[in-house]
């Protein structure tokens, strides 16, 4: 019977064993979830939770304080999440916390997070709606980042693209191997040449009206020598001697590239390699040819204004017929 | 109760006068399309010793597995002190087998229990509410019987084969039945020792008085421990009597069993 | 008769044997007389005697399983996770399972060894013929004793495999036991817990069901015993493992998990 009393008890302190891990295990389980312990319900409503479910962590402040109790669907739009919050925080919460859903880590589950608001507030009661934040969801910013991918995809893909039809386009290089490039450079020279001669004898229009004015001449003379309107002619002037500049500047690097080409093709090296390497050049250019068109367009714009102005409408007039009467003798050479 | 000489089963037979303490009358028992018994009648008259002869495989250790309950028969009745066994409930059926021991041809003593405990075990079991000094007086005086006191706290497995059929009859023995089955006594058992056994079963049988079932195919053991002797060929009882009766029979399927 | 007939039928009877046998398990074990001095004595042998290689078994398989996991959790840079990680798998698979395993193992060959034996020397004719319904004695006693203790075990052996886990983490890093604690509990649910505790019963009543049927019907020799033996862990195993499908369904079905 000793035998007996030995293994019985042998076997008690077994089971009690297992059972004692099992309730252990079941009490921690239980705690977690505020199973045990007094709560109170606080509730929350969202557009979208996201994935929380009933047995979420609710943390305020980062502290775990309760679980999510269930998820309620309101109407279409709106979904209520009730949550199990230990009492003793009733002390610490108000009611303009503001509750936004989570994540615990990178990967991990959702949580509830309430953070507080430095406004003051009463302290929540149970049952109370907390505000809500929507907060910057893992998910949209993966969906950002795929549209930012998607565009470029796109982007690489035309990139790509327009690479392999500079490759293939046998016309492309046609044209950036084509001898007659640099005549057509010197004939655009020629037609800025020209045109800042013209320029230079219109600067010198100008000066011939101006001093025109200033001597009286004409019939409204006293008027014009307002020296408002004066002002506004030195300005033209101005403006016109730098387009003048500008034109000078744009010869000058028309015919230094021209200078290029004409060694590069001399050398037997491809005029269009000169061009695309020169790239500061192309950008001069470009530059000077912007700033040329501007300058005669605001030139243009001035003379058209002045031969409209009443005052200097019979001046241009006279000026027109000499011009008539000089050219006859000319054409008759 | 009947007397011997109202049982049309056994004519003309010399038996000792007593109260019949079993009868079998037409029982059958097959498995499947193998008939192993086909209207087989005995009877057992108190005090008697009757030895069922037969090949292996003959159906003896159906017939008393037949008669303990162990087996339902298909056909004809098993009547032990009056009751029909096949007809039986549990708790009836319990009350004869307190009644009736069987010693098994394994022995069948428990593995996992000592000595001792083998033979409490049919004690507790029938519910028969005893103080422990008592059980103790028991187990010791059915092993004074069969000689073994000395095992008692000992396990079946660190016996020898002799010592283990000994402690088998001591616990057949401790509930004092009036019938003792013995399947097959002397198998796996040396001469020597087969022949110590056979004593054994004599000398309880005087001792208590009981009346015995042997199934047995040993000769040495017909001879020695028959006061009657059935044998059963194909199913059923082929002849009855004494052993030289028998061993005296000029029939060749007799004959077959005295050479 | 069973080497002619095709295996198939073969299989059949022996499942409709089986089937019988478990109805008149159900049909008995809750009638008198009640065999509870055998049945304490089965859990003792049963539930305390397999506790230090259900012991063995759950602290290796705790500590390896960490070490294992290891590696791929810092490949995904969530190391952290490890205790979370290896806690569940234990509770929820690994325990419940390896231990069933284990204990089919040790207890399914012994229950299909020991009655086998009994059947073939006639220790249960013996037992029926001495007032005792052997069914209820061995068969009853032991089948309850491997449904109720095997859950314990589970306890202990998910304790303990906790415990062989926690040891795994400290290997390579430093983790105070009470952040394992924290970490490992902070992540189970009753849905990890109860299922599995759950399909423990189960486990082990199909442990002492196949061991005893098995050895309850046991061919006559000595290779009878040894095959009732072999084939009630082959047949227990598969079984916890079909029992372990089932549970997962059952329990997804519930909503459990």
């Amino acid at each position: 019977m000793t035998r007996q009393f030995v293994s019985n008890s042998k076997l008690g302190v077994f089971v009690i064993a297992g059972m004692l891990f099992l309730i252990l295990l079941l009490y921690m389980i239980g705690k977690n979830e505020n199973m045990f312990g007094n709560t109170f319900r606080l509730r929350a409503q969202f557009g979208n939770v996201q994935g929380l479910t009933a047995g979420n962590n609710v943390r305020y402040a980062g502290i775990q304080v309760g679980t999510v109790k269930k998820v309620n669907i309101l109407n279409d739009t709106l979904i209520e999440v009730v949550m199990l919050i230990e009492t003793k925080m009733k002390q610490y919460i108000r009611k303009n916390a503001v509750v936004s859903i989570g994540t615990d880590g990178l990967m991990g589950n959702r949580v509830l997070n309430i953070s507080p608001s430095v406004k003051p507030a009463p302290l929540v009661e149970t049952n109370d709606i907390l505000p809500v934040k929507k907060t910057a969801e893992m998910d949209e910013m993966l969906q950002t980042l795929a549209r930012t991918n998607e565009d470029v995809a796109v982007i690489a893909t035309q990139l790509k693209n327009t690479v392999n039809r500079i490759n293939n386009s046998a016309a492309v290089w046609d044209i950036l191997n084509d001898k007659s490039l640099p005549q057509h450079f010197r004939a655009s020279l020629l037609n800025v040449r020209s045109a800042t001669a013209k320029t230079v004898r219109l600067v010198s229009d100008l000066q011939l009206l101006v001093s025109n004015v200033k001597e009286g001449k004409g019939s409204l003379g006293a008027i014009i020598s307002d020296s408002a309107l004066a002002l506004g002619l030195q300005e033209a002037i101005s403006r016109i001697s730098r387009v003048g500049e500008d034109a000078d500047s744009l010869a000058q690097v028309i015919s230094t590239l021209a200078g290029n080409i004409q060694y590069d093709i001399e050398n037997g090296r491809g005029p269009a390699r000169a061009i695309l390497k020169d790239s500061v050049l192309a950008e001069n250019l470009q530059l000077s040819i912007q700033n040329l068109q501007k300058g005669t367009e605001g030139f243009n714009a001035i003379m058209e204004a002045l031969k409209h102005n009443f005052l200097f409408r019979g001046y241009f007039r006279k000026l027109e017929k000499q011009k008539e009467k000089d050219k006859q003798p000319a054409r008759g050479q | 109760m009947e007397t011997i000489q109202t049982l049309a089963v056994l004519p003309d037979m010399p038996v000792k006068a007593g109260e019949v303490v079993m009868r079998i009358t037409g029982l059958y028992k097959s498995f499947g399309d193998n008939h192993v018994l086909s209207d087989f009648n005995l009877g057992l008259l108190a005090g008697e010793n009757v030895v069922v002869l037969g090949k292996s495989g003959s159906g003896k250790s159906v017939l008393i597995k037949c008669i303990i309950g162990l087996l339902q028969p298909d056909g004809g009745t098993i009547e032990v002190f009056g009751k029909n066994i096949p007809d039986l409930g549990h708790l009836e059926l319990d009350q004869v087998r307190m009644k009736v021991g069987f010693l098994f041809q394994s022995n069948a003593l428990y593995d996992s229990m000592t000595v001792r405990e083998n033979l409490e075990f049919p004690l507790r079991r029938h519910s028969i509410r005893l103080p422990q000094e008592e059980v103790n007086e028991l187990v010791r005086h059915a092993l004074d019987d069969v000689g073994l006191v000395h095992t008692v706290d000992r396990m079946p497995a660190e016996l020898s084969g002799g010592m283990r059929k000994r402690i088998a009859l001591a616990r057949t023995l401790i509930l004092r039945p009036s019938i003792i089955l013995y399947d097959e006594p002397t198998t796996g058992l040396d001469p020597i020792t087969a022949k110590e056994i056979i004593g054994l079963m004599i000398e309880i049988q005087e001792k208590y008085g009981s009346s015995s079932l042997i199934i047995s195919h040993d000769m040495n053991c017909v001879r020695m421990a028959s006061d009657r002797v059935v044998m059963l060929i194909n199913g059923s009882c082929y002849a009855e009597g004494t052993y030289d009766e028998l061993k005296q029979s000029a029939d060749p399927e007799i004959k077959k069993f005295f050479e | 008769m069973m080497v002619n007939t095709q295996n198939w039928k073969q299989w059949l009877e022996e499942a409709g044997e089986m089937s019988r046998f478990t109805g008149r398990f159900f049909s008995q074990w809750f009638r008198p007389r009640y065999e509870v001095t055998e049945f304490f004595r089965q859990c003792f042998i049963v539930g305390y005697r397999s506790l230090p290689l259900v012991g063995l078994t759950g602290f290796i398989m705790g500590l390896v399983l960490t070490l294992q996991l290891r590696p791929s959790l810092i490949d995904y840079g969530v190391e952290s996770q490890l205790p979370a990680m290896v806690g569940i798998a234990i509770v929820r698979e690994v325990g419940p399972v390896i231990t069933a395993l284990i204990f089919a193992g040790k207890i399914g060959s012994s229950i299909g060894a020991e009655l086998g034996s009994m059947k073939v020397t006639e220790q249960i004719d013996a037992m029926e013929v001495s007032g005792t319904n052997p069914f209820k004695y061995l068969v009853v006693t032991r089948v309850l004793a491997t449904t109720l203790m095997l859950p314990v075990l589970v306890m202990l052996g998910d304790a303990i495999s906790l415990y062989g886990s926690y040891l795994g983490v400290n290997i390579r890093g430093v983790t105070s036991f009470d952040l394992f604690w924290t970490q490992v509990f902070d992540n189970l649910s009753f849905g990890d817990v109860v299922p599995a505790f759950v399909k423990s019963f189960f486990f082990g009543f199909a442990v002492g069901m196949v061991g005893c049927f098995k050895g309850y019907h046991s061919h006559k020799g000595t290779e009878g015993v040894g095959r009732s033996a072999n084939s009630a862990v082959v047949l227990s195993s598969i079984l916890i493992f079909i029992i372990d499908l089932v549970a997962v369904q059952v329990t997804d079905i519930l909503g459990l998990n």
